[in-house]
């Protein structure tokens, strides 16, 4: 066998965890139950906190998945069996029947022109409809139709075959059967995902009684231009853009009547992000989220919401509500509140949003039970704090939302650590060979400028702004142009076979694209020239998004203006190219890694185990970074025994080269060869020579100026806290072994290391700390201290969950102690609420 | 329910009272209590008399004030309808609570024992009322109307002469004594 691994799940996470397993020349079998890959993040509107557009980060990344010959894509296909041990396992694929044949099928959309019959389009979340046979989406991969069997004419009462008649590829085949394919594999990725919270479960919310009232996921439809709206927001009742829109947050999240104790960590950007669009679609509408605590614990969250606050009016208002009413007369819905002064307030609303959490689905448990994965008490892949990305069953991994609630980044880190699991257990397979057959390139030396010029709408992120169609004349006008026309998507697979026609059929030999950023997109249509046979590097990027339309919304006329002066330029540049081609350059295979904290030492060591040498550098004396003073988790897992184990780990593997007491003095080069200069404490220099560089070099415990920190004894940190009752728990044990001989080796250097944090200790608080936790009565725990202030605007994610763990631990000491915490937002995004 | 902005000293609170309630059956959940004031967005009471708030009432549990709890008139307003309990997301189910409060207000002789049955008493005559109403608001008559009035003047009399100290005849014709039996 040769490397190869299974990704279940054609998510973001296994998209993602699948192209790094094709670049590393790792074969790739991705499955996936739908008929297309891309999953949830294909109906979304936009992404918080940037507002990027959902679709445009994730379509270069279904094609290049879809055209990459490392990957194979199963779609309609569910897993139904792992067999076997790691590396050694056999995977059994149920692949249902799509009735079209997918090596015939050009998806030309003909046959959805001429089925008759028409249902609910489930991309749209049924609020529009779709052919019986239809592509689930525009950027769909594969873009092959699917037949509903449930609602065919002919599967219902044998006629019609329309499709079938005009097809003129004879890809229709309705005799398709299920097939079972079996499949041997080295290691497996999970990305099975979750699913939204079916809200008709929350009866007094009136979700499918009430007409107006609408799910986040219906709501990203409607904000989508590709929706069933084309981006208008209209409220289903009477079809006009409702004047005030509230948002429920936590529905079907942080509920015990639901059994969803769990925060889905996703609904409050992702409302936050909903009533920014809402005033770029409506604008001077009122929009109001009613919330119990903003969870705005990620990277530029809190300033996202505080944007949201200031910058378009939103109402933030701390309130969970009872129910929804009804106005009979204007299908305007009521909603009673309380203030947090204890008044009632009653409000009527046009437009109600509920933001549904994610959950585990009947599905999902199923198939995690037929793996024998084990789940935890919310119906996600049980995960230790240490191992996140790994599942209860060697061999097989996890990543996204199946192992809990996570936005998109988070989704994608997950998917890029599960690669370096899966594929560290792969060293002793070979590489499989293949050479991507790319056609002869034409040569066009001599021959005159033959440009095409290609212009996207990009839903109506461009054509809302710029008149497109007014571009693409003025672009036929310019010197060299023999071609130009416009794309709803410009990426999207059949837009990538439309260029592909035009360069042949009209001799292209030069193409200019007019869309968004090449730093996305670049590649993508540069691998189309290829497969063209133009060289990849007649090409250039007009960026008429980033740099045009979302930067003029408000000056049409302009922007319109200013798309044409740059596709101008685009033109006039592309007409001086001449083909280029690549060389080789030798790249350094090694890795520097600055930091030696957790972070760093585990980059090291799963790099190492991909059969990479490893330069970790760190500037202290021992490893271990900030892990060095935490004594237990939040769900009670041990942490010094694994930090031991850690640092042994990295310290015996041969391919990490140590250095501490060392810093960083200089890096010069470029990716693939640096050159980085080192120096010890006495000041002594090494060179080393590396091809990358990984940044782990942490963070620190903000030292407080305020509340009598360092003045009075009895104030300190929550990490000083931790020290104290670490060593105290430790102490306590010791005490209790005094009684009985000690025997056990591990006893005495538990003491030994107790004296080292005491003597850390000494001079700060040493009063406090050298007495025992059980004598307190009264502990009060101030929440925010250094962060979401002017000078630090963020959330440090860590610290509401650090409190509630501190807390509990004290509660072990002295169940009557009593603990007060002043916060402003409890923020135990995920499954870390049900420890709140 | 006292002045809202009054500081609440902690040194002077009975950190026990909420332990007492916790291990009461009904009370368990108490703890979980997460503020976010669902109890009080639907309390039909709260709608008519903004005193009465579940929420406050549970946090002042929390936080051990036992005597302004168990002396206020507040938790005799409660309704026992259960929509708090209902629609609470942690479970908390306050309409036990309550019950757990007046039994606690009465042992600690914080009212007199015949409060509960006084309660209880006027909460029946309230929905007989209420059912005259809705009846005679579909079909109004000078009958329905005027037996109202003289049921409402007889029961203010008759609380008139609760308060001069006489025995309080109950609509079921059963005395106080026979009913806290029941």
């Amino acid at each position: 066998m040769h490397k190869r691994v299974l990704v279940v799940g054609g998510g973001i996470a296994g998209i993602q965890a699948s192209l790094d397993l094709a670049e590393m020349n790792i074969e790739v079998y991705l499955i996936e139950k739908g008929p297309s890959i891309g999953g949830r993040m294909t109906q979304l509107d936009k992404t918080f906190p940037t507002n990027d557009c959902a679709m445009c980060i994730l379509s270069p990344k279904l094609v290049e998945a879809g055209a990459h010959p490392y990957i194979k894509i199963i779609t309609n296909a569910e897993l139904e069996n792992i067999a076997g041990q790691a590396p050694y396992f056999e995977a059994t694929i149920i692949k249902k029947p799509r009735y079209i044949n997918e090596e015939k099928c050009t998806g030309c959309g003909i046959c959805m022109t001429k089925c008759p019959v028409k249902i609910p389009d489930e991309y749209n979340k049924g609020l529009s409809k779709t052919k019986c046979i239809h592509i689930p989406f525009p950027q769909a991969v594969p873009a092959i139709p699917i037949i509903d069997k449930e609602n065919c004419l002919y599967f219902k009462k044998g006629k019609c075959r329309n499709c079938e008649k005009f097809c003129e590829m004879k890809a229709i085949d309705f005799n398709q059967k299920e097939e079972i394919i079996k499949i041997d594999v080295g290691s497996v990725i999970l990305a099975l995902g979750s699913e939204e919270f079916d809200a008709t479960l929350k009866d007094e919310y009136g979700y499918k009684t009430f007409p107006n009232v609408m799910t986040s996921i219906e709501f990203e439809r409607i904000l989508s231009a590709s929706g069933p709206t084309q981006g208008h927001i209209l409220r289903p009742s009477d079809g006009k853009e409702p004047k005030s829109i509230a948002f429920i947050q936590c529905v079907g999240s942080r509920d015990m009547q639901l059994g969803n104790e769990y925060c889905s960590a996703v609904c409050c950007m992702q409302a936050t992000k909903d009533v920014i669009l809402v005033q770029e679609h409506l604008s001077g509408a009122e929009t109001s989220i009613f919330y119990m605590d903003i969870r705005a614990y990620g990277k530029d969250f809190d300033k996202f919401v505080d944007r949201a606050k200031n910058d378009y009016q939103a109402r933030f208002i701390h309130a969970r509500i009872s129910s929804i009413e009804v106005n009979p007369d204007t299908e305007d819905l009521i909603i009673q509140y309380a203030t947090d002064e204890g008044k009632i307030k009653r409000e009527e609303f046009e437009l109600v949003v509920l933001s549904v959490g994610l959950v585990s689905s009947g599905r999902i448990k199923e198939t995690a039970g037929k793996l024998n994965i084990e789940l935890n008490e919310c119906g996600f892949s049980k995960a230790s704090s240490f191992t996140p990305v790994s599942t209860s069953r060697a061999g097989i991994f996890v990543a996204g939302t199946f192992s809990g609630p996570k936005d998109i980044p988070e989704t994608v880190m997950e998917a890029s650590g599960s690669v370096s699991g899966a594929s560290s257990l792969l060293m002793r397979f070979p590489v499989k060979e293949i050479k991507e057959e790319l056609p002869q390139e034409i040569n066009i030396e001599g021959q005159p400028p033959r440009i095409g010029v290609f212009v996207c709408r990009c839903g109506i992120n461009i054509a809302a702004t710029v008149d497109v169609p007014e571009v693409v004349k003025y672009a036929s006008t310019l010197g060299g142009v023999v071609h130009s026309q416009e794309f709803m998507f410009a990426c999207s697979q059949d837009s990538q076979k439309s260029i592909n026609e035009k360069i042949k059929e009209k001799n292209l030999n030069r193409v200019v694209v007019a869309a968004c950023t090449p730093r996305t997109h670049e590649p993508l249509f540069q691998k189309t020239l290829q497969a063209s046979g133009l060289n990849p590097y007649l090409f250039e990027f007009a960026n008429i998004r980033e740099q045009c339309s979302w930067v003029h919304q408000k000056e049409k006329d302009l922007a319109t203006q200013k798309a044409c002066d740059l596709i101008r330029m685009a033109v006039s540049k592309v007409r001086l190219f001449n083909p280029l081609s690549k060389s080789t350059l030798a790249i350094n295979k090694k890795a520097l890694v600055i930091g030696g904290g957790v972070a760093g030492m585990v980059a090291s060591l799963d790099l190492a185990n991909q059969g990479f040498g490893v330069y970790l550098v760190e500037k202290e004396a021992d490893l271990g970074g900030n892990f060095r003073h935490i004594h237990y988790t939040w769900n009670g897992e041990e942490t010094q025994n694994f930090l031991t184990t850690l640092i042994q780990e990295v310290k015996s593997n041969k391919m990490i080269n140590l250095y501490t007491k060392s810093e960083i003095k200089e890096i010069t080069g470029y990716v693939g060869n640096f050159k980085t200069l080192l120096a010890d404490e006495s000041g002594r220099k090494k060179e080393i020579e590396h091809g990358v560089v990984i940044v782990a070099t942490g963070a620190e415990e903000y030292e407080p100026t305020e509340y009598l920190y360092g003045q009075d004894d009895r104030v300190v940190t929550q990490r000083q806290l931790e020290e104290w009752l670490g060593v105290s728990e430790e102490r306590l044990a010791v005490d209790a072994e005094h009684h009985a001989p000690a025997t056990d080796p591990l006893a005495s250097n538990t003491g030994h290391r107790q004296l080292d944090i005491h003597s850390q200790l000494q001079g700060k608080n040493s009063q406090i700390m050298t007495s025992n936790p059980r004598v307190l009565n009264t502990v009060v725990m101030i929440q925010c201290v250094g962060s979401r202030d002017e000078e630090r605007p963020y959330c440090s994610r860590v610290c509401c969950s650090q409190a509630i763990k501190n807390a509990l631990k004290l509660r072990e000491f002295n169940p009557k102690l009593n603990i007060y915490i002043l916060y402003r937002d409890i923020r135990t995004y995920g499954i870390k609420e049900l420890y709140y | 329910m006292g002045d809202n902005n009054k500081a609440i000293v902690v040194n002077e609170l009975d950190f026990s009272f909420r332990e007492e309630i916790t291990s009461q059956p009904g009370g368990e959940n108490i703890k979980r209590c997460f503020n976010c004031g669902t109890c009080v967005a639907g309390c039909p009471i709260t709608e008519i008399d903004e005193e009465f708030n579940c929420r406050r009432i549970v946090r002042q549990i929390l936080l051990g004030m036992r005597e302004e709890v168990l002396s206020s008139p507040a938790i005799w307003l409660c309704l026992e309808c259960y929509r708090c309990y209902a629609r609470c997301p942690q479970k908390v189910n306050f309409t036990d609570i309550m019950r757990i409060l007046r039994y606690l207000a009465i042992k600690g002789n914080y009212v007199p024992a015949r409060t509960s049955a006084q309660i209880e008493d006027l909460d029946r005559f309230i929905q007989e009322i209420r059912c005259s109403f809705i009846k005679h608001t579909f079909k109004p008559e000078e009958k329905i109307a005027k037996e109202i009035k003289s049921k409402i003047d007889q029961k203010l009399n008759t609380i008139k002469s609760y308060h001069r100290g006489e025995s309080i005849p109950l609509s079921n014709g059963r005395g106080i004594n026979e009913n806290r039996k029941i």
